[in-house]
Formats: structure tokens, sequence, C-alpha cells
């Protein structure tokens, strides 16, 4: 059987259901748009317009959870690299959130640059596991408002998967829209294929932001997939108990849930969540702790309870350089994930706490997803792999390397095979240069980098989205 | 009763005494000078040190601050009777588009406990209003946080207007896309990766 990881019970995730449920209800949750908040008056939510606050009943979810896709296809820029979701094996989500990169040649932390961006959708394209872009933040630029624009467009010229990026002001809306609809070569194409999605994090506890509430209602007629992600921190934006903090950031994401639901029946949603733990020693959140992991891993049991493909944050690491921390903090952030079932798992690429892009960690996560998804495959019992047979061909003592069936399997998925790990003895490897992960993985980032693209978009595709990006500058200055 | 009780009620957190305390302390006729300096602000500085070094946690800070401003507010009509003044005005707050406080809070309960006066405007806050605030309560020290890499140009557009209006505040930055470079670069007086560097950092750009 695949081996399974459950965090919650089914009495459990009752309980956070009605937890859930006992807060939008009782507490209920802010809405800085006066949009969103007459959504949630006109279908059926109590308002209080002077404190921005909606209680949401529970007939409310229900109807939400009724009219939200069980399954939908994220579309990537080169159709071969779709993520259909739920997902029967862990993809992974490239995490360019944070705006700092480790220089690859010097070793130096500094703020990201566009060709950060688009070396780490290089690197990520080539990685087996690879779903899902986020493309970097960057504050560097003669135009910040158009930043974000650039770098989604870049991220599709340079990755030919699905794009996902988070955008704060409505005006961004169009010309993301019109570049999709310069790639895919028609505006119908846009809603149907899904090339981008966005991802929507409400403010713990308990708030909607304006201007980005504002940007992704607009942008929910074209039928956008949203990741709804939570980011609750227990014990500082979040309730200091994990079972609350679950509770916390379920109703977070149930509200979003009524919200799009309302707003546009049929919005196709991820359930996700990327909450954190306090470290009491600073008050910063930290993303590589067991707590961090229980909390998301539960989440996304949550997302299957109500049925809705998920993404969890994972794959993470507080560590500030490669090395040990990073490796073991992000074994144990993805395991459980992987073994409870999440659809994606966000994290790959990045160090101190999604803060920092460092290329060399792409290729070592995605031997950390490779192992992960391995132990989720289990042990086959099928009774093909019953050899019983070879067992009485062979006999006592002798060697079963001769066996067909071994020469079958020695490059099946039974046997993972490591990209980076050594195996070889102590001589061999000394004779190898006595290499380590991140040298390997290093090697293999500059093997990429040394070779062309595989999938580069077009010519004239590219000169339309240079431009868009021209035009964006001018006009959100 | 004495001020080191005083002292170690705030070490060890005690809220619901430290009133009584200090009132032992004004009725046995202490200088409120020496209760202030002695008893509450050299607390605060001790608390921000255990903090440093990673002994004390952030909750623990926290109501630490919280008892130390019990106390302050039971001496507080003696202080202004006998002219004894803050150590100096700061105003603090999350610039314009960004709604994350908790650093910001974190800096302004540590300065307050440093003998600083805080005028906390919140968060999404308009440069306009850092410089009407500056320019009322006379701030020597104005500090900003940001979390979004979108909000951080305001810091450098606050900045050049507080230039501009040559108000004499110093501006000091702070948040999780921010480091010293940045600081450098749109000229502020200086960055803090945390809240006791930004109080050593307020202390210097504002001597007693």
């Amino acid at each position: 059987m695949r081996v399974q990881c459950q965090i919650l019970s089914e009495d459990e995730k009752h309980r956070v259901h009605a937890e859930s449920l006992k807060i939008l209800e009782q507490v209920g949750v802010k809405f800085l748009s006066q949009r969103a908040l007459k959504i949630m008056q006109d279908n059926g939510a109590k308002v209080d317009q002077d404190a921005g606050i909606a209680k949401i009943p529970a007939e409310m979810v229900e109807q939400a959870l009724k009219t939200a896709p069980k399954s939908f296809v994220l579309g990537g820029r080169d159709p071969a690299r779709d993520v259909a979701l739920p997902r029967p094996t862990t993809g992974y989500v490239l995490d360019l959130g944070g705006v700092f990169t480790r220089d690859f040649k010097t070793g130096e932390r500094r703020y990201a640059t566009l060709q950060d961006n688009n070396d780490a959708m290089r690197v990520f394209d080539e990685m087996e596991l690879s779903s899902v872009v986020w493309p970097h933040s960057m504050v560097e630029g003669d135009t910040p408002n158009s930043n974000a624009i650039r770098l989604i467009l870049h991220s599709f010229m340079n990755s030919s998967l699905h794009v996902q990026d988070e955008f704060g002001e409505p005006e961004e809306v169009p010309y993301i829209y019109e570049a999709m609809a310069a790639i895919l070569g028609s505006e119908d194409a846009v809603k149907e294929r899904k090339l981008y999605s966005v991802t929507y994090c409400t403010l713990a506890p308990l708030v909607h932001e304006g201007g980005m509430c504002n940007a992704y209602l607009d942008m929910i007629e074209f039928e956008a997939p949203i990741l709804i992600y939570p980011m609750p921190c227990t014990g500082s934006t979040g309730p200091c108990s994990l079972f609350s903090n679950i509770s916390m950031g379920n109703a977070e994401a149930l509200s979003s849930l009524v919200l799009f639901q309302m707003a546009h029946p049929g919005t196709p949603l991820i359930f996700g969540d990327a909450s954190g733990s306090t470290d009491f020693a600073s008050g910063g959140f930290l993303e590589g702790s067991p707590e961090m992991v229980l909390m998301t891993a539960a989440r996304g049991e949550m997302a299957r309870f109500y049925g809705l493909p998920n993404t969890q944050q994972g794959c993470q690491t507080d560590a500030k350089e490669p090395g040990p921390q990073a490796v073991m903090e992000k074994l144990l952030t993805t395991m459980p994930l992987v073994l409870s079932g999440a659809d994606l798992v966000q994290g790959p690429g990045c160090l101190e706490t999604s803060g920092l892009l460092c290329l060399e960690q792409i290729v070592v996560d995605e031997e950390i997803g490779g192992l992960c998804n391995r132990m989720r495959e289990g042990i086959d019992f099928d009774d093909a792999r019953n050899l019983f047979d070879d067992i009485a061909e062979v006999g006592p003592s002798g060697h079963f390397l001769m066996q067909d069936s071994t020469l079958e399997a020695c490059r099946s998925d039974e046997f993972y095979t490591p990209k980076l790990f050594d195996r070889h003895t102590f001589e061999r490897w000394v004779d190898l240069g006595r290499s380590d992960t991140y040298s390997k993985a290093r090697e293999r980032v500059e093997e990429i980098l040394a070779t062309p693209q595989k999938n580069p978009l077009p010519d004239d595709v590219i000169g339309k989205l240079d431009e868009i990006m021209r035009r964006a500058d001018e006009e959100l200055k | 009763m004495s001020i080191e009780d005083i002292f170690q009620s705030i070490l060890q957190l005690k809220r619901g005494e430290i009133a009584d305390l200090v009132q032992a302390e004004i009725d046995a006729k202490t200088d409120v000078g020496a209760i202030l300096e002695q008893g509450l602000i050299n607390a605060m500085g001790e608390v921000g040190n255990q903090f440093s070094e990673g002994r004390l946690f952030v909750p623990e800070m926290l109501r630490a601050a919280e008892t130390m401003k019990i106390g302050l507010e039971v001496l507080r009509p003696l202080l202004v009777e006998a002219d004894i003044k803050p150590r100096g005005t700061v105003i603090v707050g999350t610039v314009k588009g960004d709604l994350h406080d908790i650093g910001k809070n974190l800096v302004g309960m540590m300065l307050e406990g440093a003998g600083f006066t805080v005028v906390d405007l919140g968060v999404d806050v308009d440069p306009k209003a850092f410089l009407d605030a500056a320019g009322e309560n006379r701030a020597q020290l104005v500090a900003m946080s940001a979390l979004l890499t979108t909000t951080m140009p305001v810091m450098a557009d606050c900045v050049g207007r507080f230039k501009e209006a040559n108000l004499g505040a110093r501006l000091i930055v702070g948040g999780a896309p921010v480091n010293q470079d940045f600081a450098i670069k749109i000229s502020a007086d200086g960055y803090s990766s945390d809240a006791p560097g930004a109080v050593e950092l307020a202390k210097n750009l504002v001597p007693a």
C-alpha cells in the first residue's frame, strides 16, 4: 500500500470545521474592500459597516462548498506541463516570494534582480517534479509600479510551467491578460487554458486586504484559479495553540471561499495554507519548524475533507545558508505533506524563511521531493512483485543479481536513484574530488544555465510581451 | 520596599504588584527621578539585554513593558510636577499600503521602556501623516516599518519629504525586506534588524 500519514482524526477534522464556523459566525471577518463587504452582505452575512466586519453564517459556507470546483487544470505554458488537480502524487511550487538572492557566483546575499528570476525559472524548468512557479519579488528597478507585470511576463518567457503570483492593484490585471492572449494566440483561450493563477493571502488575524481583494474580484471574470493562502503565525498573528491556529486559518480560508464563490460561483479555488510558528526569542515567523508542517499538513487534510484541491507550504527552512540545517528542515517539512497526500508543496528554491533564493537549493530540493515521493509510494504488494519463483530458483546461498526480475526492476520506480547523493566507495569518492550534495547541485545549475533554453516563446510573441511591459511602464508610473 | 523591588517586579513580570510598589516609594518620599531611572528604565534596559541574549522571549518582554507602563502611569503626575522630561519623542508607524504591525509594535514598546515618548500612528500611514505628527509632537525621531516590497518606496518618499521640510527629526527604518544598504540608499539615518537594535539606534541618534 501507499504510505499514508494522518495528522487529524475524523473527529478532529469535524472539530476544526465546527470551530471555524464558530469563529466566522461569532467573531466575523474584517473586509477592507467595500465591494467585498457588499457581496458578503447581499448574500446573507451580518455586516457591521462601521467596523467593516462580516459575520458569516454556516449556510453561506455550505453553499460556497457546493459551487467550488472539485477538480480543474492549471495550464502550463507548455501543455505537456499542465497540472491537473487533485494529483495522485505531490508536485512542487518554486518559492520566490522573498526579495533576496544568494548570488550564485559570490555567495553574497543581495536584493534580487530580474536576471535572478529568469535563472531560477530556467533551473526549475529542468526539474522533474516541478509543477508551478512563483516569480521573484523585486525591490530594485526604475519602474516599481510595473515590477510585478515585468516579473510575471519574464516568468512566462523563461518557464514552460504554470505561473502563480500575488498582485496588489486592479490596474495590473489587463496587462497580464493581454500577455496571456498573446502567448495563447486568442483571448478565448485565456479562460480555457488557465496559464496563470493568483495567491490570495488573508491578513491574520481575520482580515481581508482592500486593493488585492478588489484586484482579484476584477480578475475573477477571467475564471483564473485563486490559491487561498492564510498565513496565521501561532503565537503572534494567530492564537498560541496549533489546534486554534489551524481553526482560525481554516476560518480565514473558508471566508475567502465564501467571498469568491458568492462573487462568481464556480471560481476554481485551491484551498491552501502557509501557517507559521513564532520564534519566541525574536518574534519572527518560522517556516522550518515541526509545528509549521503539522499545521499546513492538517490544513491539507481539511482541504481533502472539503473535497478541494490544495497547496501547502512545505520544503521550507529558516537556515540562512545552504547546509545541514536547510536540508534537515526541508526534509522534515516536506515528508508529512507528501505522506498525507498534498497536491502541491510550495517551498523549493528558498532559504531564510522564504526570503532568499538559492539556485543550487532548487536542485537539492528536487532530491528531497524525490525521496519523499518515493516514500509515499510505499511497498508494492501486487502479485507481480511476489518473486517466490526467483527465491525458489536461486535457493539457499547464491544471489539474485542475474535474475530477469532484478534487471527489470533495477531502473524501475521501486528503487529510487538519487541524483545528488554519493554512494561510491570511500576511495572512489576521493578520486572523484570528494564531492558533496551542494557541489553537485551547483554543477547541475551551471550546466542548465550554460545550455540554450529548451522551449522558448517565438520571437514575435516575445516582441508583443516586450511591448506590453513598455506600455505598463508608461501607464503605471 | 525599595527601588530594587520595583526593578525586580518588572523582571519578574508582576504587573499586579508594581503600582503598589511605586506608590509606596512615592509615599516614602523617594526621589521620583530615581524611581524612574533606577527602578523603571534600568529594569527595561535589563529586559532589553536579556532579550538580545535570547534569554527572554517576546511575550515575556511585552509583559515586562506592560508592567513598566503601569508603574510609569502612577509616577507620571509627579514627573510632570518635577519637570522631568522624557528622553525624547518618537513617531512610529507602518508605511502607506502596508498593514503589518507586529515589528513596529515591538519597537514602540521597547522605546517606551527606554524612556521615550512614543506616538504610534498605526498602520497604512501616509507620508504626510508622519510629517504632521513629527511637527505637532516636535519629535526627534521617526521610525518607519514595512513588510511588503511594494511599500518600501514609501519610505524613500517619506525621507525625501522630511529632508525637504527640514524638521530636524531623524528617520530610521526596519522590516523584513529592508536592510542597511536600502537605508543608506534612501538616505535614512539608520536601520535595525530587530527591536533592541532599534532602541540602541534611537539612543545614539537622540542623546540623553
